[in-house]
């Protein structure tokens, strides 16, 4: 891995690593604002309340009786990319590896706030981990569209066929299939759904995103952004030769994903984007979850071949050649390019 | 019968065993066991004393921010509870202006898959 801060724990996995289908735990990003506390889980409760007829209080085991669930998707940091912003952003610089897929399997959030039975005034699902921040630093508290959560939402207590690990949010974290993962709440002790969406510093300044473009470099104004939600459309190269010859064929390999539930397609350009062609798509999927591909690539003459990838998903939004330059480095999904020297 | 029948177990867990541990460099830290040190100069005790109570060195080691964008870092910790003496306010931000600023180059610390 590539430890970005040693404590709290943040790492990112090399690029050249995320070439499975379903990402290992040992090598899925770590992200973490504070340093967690190891709940207790003999006392560990989820509480639900708020807007809600009933507020209810559930052990692991209450939740582990209601419908099982899974989901295959892919979670990725709002802050992957930041480090390939110009001009330069503060805070933690991610490249390329803070992105991983996963099978998360849990419960349906709608299943358990049923239980408490919500109120028609709840519109958005404030969220409560039991990480407490140092000092004077606001809390992690977060909330996410109500209507969202109760669509496809669901509580993880698995991940990837084993326990919740610790550094993933254990016992329980939530699974926002398709949405950034500000929204993904890990350490997760309390459910409240409320009328209004949470305040704070992590509501109200961070994981902001512009409505649109401006220039860069140029702050925008909290009234010309909204809330971080849906991934954008993306698309990496994990694998690729680092010399070629030319004539030769080689496999170049990746992912894409997106906010929506699929990519339509992936292409691959040697000529600065004049031209695409189509990379093959492998066939495994899931709604959310990544599309690996591969093209077969044969560079046609010596010198260095510069290779971009771009990626279209179902509701064909493109994948742009720049990423919208933003104050708090969001959301980056430029064209990905690789250099390739290639003799004769 | 049943000790053949224990040692397949046996062998069948060492399988499973060997198949779930990824390998790696044993030579590389586990995460979050070894932190990045902040380099010499005036201003350094006054930035660890500052910074090292909510985060290790790295965080900062990959920073690339102008004076300005300094300032505006220091004064936010502040406001979140950072201990920076009024004097030493301008020290601690022309430490890491000098030693982080847009020219800087960071490599992150290469570690263990998590968990090894």
């Amino acid at each position: 891995m590539l430890q970005m801060n040693g404590y709290a724990v943040n790492a990112e996995t090399p690029l050249e690593l995320l070439t499975d289908y379903l990402t290992p735990n040992e090598l899925f990003f770590v992200r973490s604002h504070w340093i967690p506390r190891t709940p207790n889980l003999s006392r560990w409760r989820l509480t639900v309340d708020g807007e809600v007829k009933t507020p209810v209080s559930l052990s692991l085991a209450d939740l582990r009786k209601l419908p099982v669930t899974e989901v295959t998707c892919v979670l990725q940091c709002a802050g992957n990319g930041r480090a390939l912003y110009t001009p330069v952003l503060p805070g933690v610089q991610w490249r390329y590896g803070a992105v991983g897929n996963a099978r998360w399997r849990g419960v349906r959030v709608r299943d358990v706030l049923q239980l408490a039975g919500v109120k028609d005034s709840a519109k958005h699902l404030h969220l409560f981990g039991s990480d407490d921040p140092p000092r004077k630093v606001p809390p992690f508290h977060r909330s996410v569209e109500l209507a969202k959560a109760m669509d496809d939402a669901i509580l993880a207590y698995e991940m990837n066929g084993v326990k919740l690990p610790a550094e993933h949010g254990a016992p329980l974290r939530l699974v926002v299939p398709g949405w950034a993962g500000d929204h993904w709440m890990k350490w997760l002790v309390r459910l409240s759904p409320q009328a209004e969406s949470q305040r704070g510093f992590y509501m109200e300044t961070a994981y902001r995103y512009p409505l649109q473009p401006g220039a860069a470099g140029v702050a925008f104004k909290p009234e010309e952004m909204s809330p971080v939600t849906e991934l954008f459309v993306k698309s990496n190269v994990t694998t690729a030769p680092k010399k070629a010859k030319a004539g030769t064929t080689y496999d170049i390999r990746g992912f894409a994903f997106s906010g929506a539930p699929d990519i339509a397609k992936v292409e691959v350009s040697d000529d600065d984007g004049a031209t695409w062609n189509e990379a093959q798509l492998d066939a495994r999927h899931s709604p959310y979850a990544w599309r690996l591909w591969s093209y077969r690539w044969t560079p046609r003459a010596a010198g260095t071949a510069r290779v971009m990838v771009r990626a279209t998903d179902s509701r064909d939004r493109v994948q742009p050649r720049d990423a919208t330059w933003n104050q708090s480095g969001y959301l980056y999904n430029a064209w990905h390019t690789v250099d390739i020297e290639v003799t004769a | 019968m049943k000790r053949a029948l224990v040692l397949l177990c046996a062998a069948l867990l060492l399988l499973a065993a060997a198949k779930k541990a990824p390998r790696f460099n044993a030579s590389l830290p586990t995460v979050g066991t070894r932190f990045g040190t902040l380099p010499l100069g005036k201003g350094r005790a006054q930035t660890e004393a500052a910074c090292y109570a909510c985060h290790s060195a790295d965080l900062l080691l990959q920073q690339r921010l102008t004076e300005k964008q300094w300032t505006a870092a220091v004064e936010k910790m502040i406001r979140w509870g950072a201990e920076v003496k009024d004097a030493d306010k301008p020290v601690v931000i022309a430490y890491l202006a000098k030693n982080f600023g847009p020219e800087n180059k960071f490599v992150p610390r290469k570690t263990r898959p998590i968990g090894y």
